[in-house]
């Protein structure tokens, strides 16, 4: 497999009145196209901040990053979102899903923001997240775990190379949170979608390809489990 | 506790210190109009009251009038038919005091100017009146700075009005041309003052002052009129009677008749007249004698108004107050379930949501006191004196106007807490907790309509009206002032349309000449001489039957909706009369129809002093200030057996009225002068109704702010999910630029419709028999106040982007996963 991103000394340090936080602190990351990679760390390890970096939202303080090739752009927020439009796929704790649109609609209105409707593609992926049959329900009208699982169609609806999920399931009950997954894993490998998740759930692993553990800004370990 | 919440509010309150400064800028501009407004009301309304007054200070106003419209009555007549009325006085709680002939005749000022080095005259219409010391209607010279001098005593003498010596810079000592019908004669101004007839200085039916210099009224000894006209002594053409007190009068602005007495007493004398005197002869009381009327109505008008328009900003300011508060509950929902769930009582909650409006309304209506004191009344009273002319001698007590109008505007603005308190202590910690108070359905039948669009606009739409009480709340708040101040624009472009629009428009003349009667002739000779064109004009007043309202009968030369007459009919349904018909054919105005239910094919019956003519209604025209009856110019000429009361002339290029027209004409009208002087006034206007406009849209865009920023900052989690999931910020920009499009779009077509319906009412309530208009609907107005809507709501565009640009993505990334 080729690599998709390359992570070179990145560092993040953040000025406050108190001193200077490293949230990262020389991280060198390789992924590749296809893998499901878990971080796992305790709070203020730096793997939000890790995330945040992958995603273009946040510009390291210092270190490349380059995505397939091309170097990702920092500090020019117009630049970043293009990037994010083009490659990144975002998944939230809280779903933050749009109330005032139904399920299709809020899959469509990413993909019209992106400048590609494509209303068969999208009930394609609702019907992969187990939902064609409430694509006309408004999000207050479906339960917690579904609305998950729109979030993640929502989130594949403008093909992404690059699926993020910053604690995703943390709002989910083991049970829900274990067949949001398995949905999340059926629908990055039917796409090839390669994937980074930030979680403090251990259980999660198993449905992982590679796991690491961050702290204090640093990747402490770093290993293949399939 | 009680403290502690208070301050706990009032510092998330001050967070917002702009919004906070609107809303008690909102409370001052309330209390600041309303007590200028009533300051203004309670001087005028008192001060006409004492002038009128039946006592040495005041000048002792007729209570009844009775007047020969058509000629002249001679000494005997004049003083038989006060004898007739006293010994025919009906059976009456009303007692006789004093009748009192008098002589008022329409004429001319020649008046000289001086315009780059060339002297010239220019020929102002008049009307004299010949009264001596009066015990009736005297002159009023009051001790003011405006006026001095005594009243004319001698026949060489005259007192001259104030608005004539400031106007046209005529003194104490100056000699001034004058003439009625017989020639020019001199006379030395011995005196400068007012009379109750043209204490609003306009002539009849005008809805607007005159301009200096347009207009002339004088008043001269019996002897000196008479010398004027060339009289004989004695002679009169009006009668006036005064009542022991001050009887009820018919007030026309109410339903029902508050002076029954006086009613029947008119018609009791009008009956006596008609029995004795051939020549038609009007009875009225003072609701008929124009100036008498139109400054009740307009103080009558300023005190209808006060509280309303007070209670109106204030509710404007309490409808943002309210906005605030609500959201301000929203957003400490989760502090206030945490004091809930530490055991804080609800009603503990709510006195801070109460305090915080109060706070608001002392300090917003302290500083309206200030300035309206200060500024605003003084202001008010100078604009007044400006306008009219007439001098405030005392100005009224404004401190307990202050205390009623600021009970009003704290009473409203404090109401505005008691909504969002009594929300605030129900809320119910464990739904807030569980973030369930969030969660809310959108509406399905949107959906199904929006369904078919793209999700963009959809979303856009929906997102419009997502806060429908918000939304509602604010268009009424954006209506109201809209309202307050749309209204004004309105009813200025309304007035200007029937002044400026319909002489422009309707009137295909240059000169009006009255003349005296027969003297059309001269005047005929003068045109010829000219190579001018003329059509002879008949206008005589009228009654309908048992009704002593004067209507103006107009009989004119050649009836017709084209250019090609000298006056242009605006008919508004019918057809045009023919002449010569058994029954006269004719058309009435739409505010007779409306006054009197007279419609399309009625055969009615007028009063022409004793003659009674049935007319058949061919016709309905609009734009007339006045009510009036068109006639064919024959067929009134054959009822009351005269040709003409004025000429209307067009003249030549280069040909220009002169000193030998006025000679023989009682007065010359000038339409360029007409047009000039509606013009000057509107133009003296414009800068007060400026400022009021750009005040009513200073508040609607504060209103509209408030609702558009709350409903941003309410969207920054929905928009920071789009820009982390890639929104371009341009793509939400035109989505914002959508939602604000629709909501200034409905805002300002609601803004609007409640203008026009405000306008209405207000019309509605200040219209009576001698001034009627409806609402004139100029699209160029209706676009200004839509536009000015839209405009704001879409200016918030670029603020809503710049918002967006700012945002800091990762802290919002985390506030989204946390």
């Amino acid at each position: 497999m080729e690599n998709i991103l390359k992570m070179r000394n990145i560092r993040r340090h953040y000025v406050m009145p108190s001193g200077t936080v490293k949230a990262l602190d020389g991280i060198d990351l390789e992924v590749r196209e296809g893998e499901r990679i878990i971080l796992l760390g305790p709070s203020g390890s730096g793997k939000t901040t890790l995330l945040n970096c992958l995603s273009a939202l946040d510009s390291p303080t210092s270190g490349s990053y380059s995505f397939s090739g091309s170097l990702v752009p920092s500090n020019d927020s117009e630049k970043m979102t293009k990037f994010r439009r083009e490659n990144i796929g975002y998944v939230f704790q809280f779903f933050n899903l749009l109330q005032d649109l139904t399920v299709l609609e809020n899959l469509l209105l990413i993909q019209e923001l992106s400048g590609s409707r494509d209303e068969e593609r999208a009930r394609e992926l609702l019907g992969l997240v187990g939902l064609a049959n409430e694509i006309h329900r408004f999000p207050a009208e479906i339960s917690g775990g579904q609305q998950q699982r729109v979030a993640i169609a929502r989130s594949l609806a403008k093909t992404p190379r690059l699926l993020l999920g910053d604690e995703l399931t943390g709002n989910l009950d083991s049970k829900t949170s274990t067949a949001v997954m398995e949905v999340l894993v059926k629908a990055c490998e039917a796409e090839g979608i390669t994937c980074v998740f930030v979680t403090h759930d251990e259980s999660l692993v198993e449905f992982a390809t590679r796991v690491i553990r961050i702290d204090s800004g640093k990747i402490l370990s770093d290993e293949n489990v399939e | 506790m009680l403290v502690l919440l208070t301050k706990r509010l009032a510092r998330s309150l001050l967070r917002t210190k702009l919004r906070l400064v609107a809303v008690s800028a909102m409370v001052m501009v309330a209390v600041f109009a309303g007590i200028s407004f009533a300051a203004y009301a309670h001087t005028v309304s008192g001060m006409y009251e004492e002038i009128y007054e039946d006592t040495d200070k005041g000048v002792n106003l007729p209570d009844v009038w009775v007047e020969n419209p058509s000629g002249i009555w001679d000494a005997d007549t004049s003083n038989s038919l006060c004898e007739e009325i006293s010994v025919e006085w009906p059976d009456s709680t009303l007692v006789l005091n004093d009748c009192e002939p008098r002589l008022r005749l329409d004429g001319t000022m020649f008046l000289h100017e001086m315009h780059d080095g060339i002297e010239s005259e220019k020929i102002v219409p008049a009307v004299w009146h010949g009264i001596d010391e009066g015990r009736i209607d005297r002159v009023w010279i009051p001790n003011h700075d405006c006026c001095s001098g005594r009243l004319a005593s001698t026949d060489s003498e005259i007192v001259i009005d104030q608005r004539v010596a400031s106007g046209m810079r005529v003194g104490l000592g100056d000699n001034i041309s004058i003439g009625a019908g017989s020639g020019r004669m001199s006379f030395t101004v011995v005196g400068i003052g007012f009379q109750s007839n043209h204490l609003y200085f306009g002539q009849e039916g005008s809805l607007f002052p005159a301009e200096p210099g347009t207009f002339a009224t004088g008043y001269l000894s019996s002897s000196g009129l008479e010398r004027l006209a060339n009289l004989t002594p004695g002679s009169s053409n009006i009668i006036l009677i005064d009542v022991l007190g001050d009887p009820d009068y018919d007030i026309p602005s109410t339903d029902e008749n508050e002076g029954t007495e006086l009613t029947s007493l008119v018609s009791s004398i009008d009956e006596t007249i008609s029995n004795i005197e051939e020549n038609p002869t009007l009875v009225y009381d003072r609701s008929q004698v124009f100036s008498v009327e139109i400054l009740r109505a307009d103080a009558e008008g300023a005190m209808m108004f006060y509280v309303p328009i007070t209670g109106m900003i204030a509710a404007i300011a309490g409808i943002t107050i309210f906005l605030s508060l609500q959201r301000l509950v929203q957003s400490q929902s989760r502090e206030i379930a945490i004091l809930r769930t530490l055991g804080i009582p609800r009603y503990a909650i709510m006195p801070a949501y109460f305090l915080m409006p109060l706070a608001i309304g002392v300090i917003g209506g302290s500083l309206g006191v200030i300035l309206a004191v200060t500024l605003g009344v003084p202001g008010m009273l100078d604009f007044y004196e400006e306008i009219l002319g007439i001098p405030i001698l005392e100005a009224t007590d404004i401190f307990p106007l202050a205390i009623q109008i600021i009970s009003v505007t704290i009473l409203v603005v404090m109401a505005s807490g008691v909504f969002p308190a009594i929300q605030a202590s129900r809320l119910q910690p464990l739904e807030i907790m569980r973030g369930q108070h969030e969660i809310r359905i959108s509406s399905r039948r949107i959906q199904a309509l929006t369904s078919r669009l793209p999700a963009t606009v959809g979303l856009t739409v929906r997102s419009s009206i997502r806060k429908p009480t918000r939304l509602v709340f604010t268009f009424l708040a954006v209506g109201l002032s809209m309202l307050l101040f749309g209204s004004t624009l309105l009813m200025m472009s309304t007035m200007e349309e029937i002044t400026v629009g319909s002489i422009e428009e309707n009137q295909n003349w240059d000169v009006q000449a009255n003349v005296p009667l027969g003297g059309e002739g001269e005047v005929i000779e003068w045109v010829d001489e000219k190579g001018a064109e003329y059509e002879k004009l008949l206008i005589f007043p009228a009654n309908p039957v048992n009704d002593s309202r004067v209507i103006s009968a107009y009989g004119v030369e050649e009836i017709s909706t084209g250019s090609d007459s000298m006056i242009v009919i605006d008919l508004r349904t019918g057809s045009i009369p023919e002449s010569g018909k058994q029954t006269s054919e004719v058309l009435i105005d739409e505010g007779l129809s409306h006054f009197l239910g007279w419609g399309v094919g009625d055969t009615r019956t007028l009063v022409f002093g004793s003659e009674l003519k049935s007319v058949e209604i061919v016709g309905i025209t609009q734009g007339e200030l006045s009510r009036t009856v068109y006639f064919h110019r024959s067929d009134l000429a054959d009822v009351i057996g005269i040709e003409a009361t004025s000429v209307l002339i067009d003249l030549p290029d280069g040909v220009e009225t002169d000193s030998k027209l006025g000679e023989i004409s009682v007065g010359l009208t000038e339409k360029d002068d007409l047009i000039s002087s509606y013009e000057s006034i509107i133009e003296q206007q414009q800068s007060f109704l400026g400022a009021i406009l750009f005040l009513g849209i200073i508040i609607a865009i504060v209103v509209l702010f408030n609702t558009l920023l709350m409903n941003l900052s309410e969207r920054d989690k929905e928009i920071a999910t789009l820009r982390v999931l890639g929104a371009p910020i341009k793509r939400l920009g035109w989505m914002m630029f959508g939602e604000h499009l629709v909501i200034g779009l409905i805002g300002g077509i609601l803004a609007f419709l409640f203008t026009l319906a405000g306008t209405q009412a207000m019309i509605s309530s200040i219209v009576q028999w001698s001034f009627f208009m409806t609402v004139t609907v100029d699209p160029i107005v209706a676009a200004q106040l839509i536009g000015v809507v839209v405009v704001t709501s879409v200016a918030l565009t670029p603020y809503g982007m710049w918002r967006i640009s700012r945002m800091d993505l990762v802290e919002k990334v985390k506030d989204l996963s946390q």
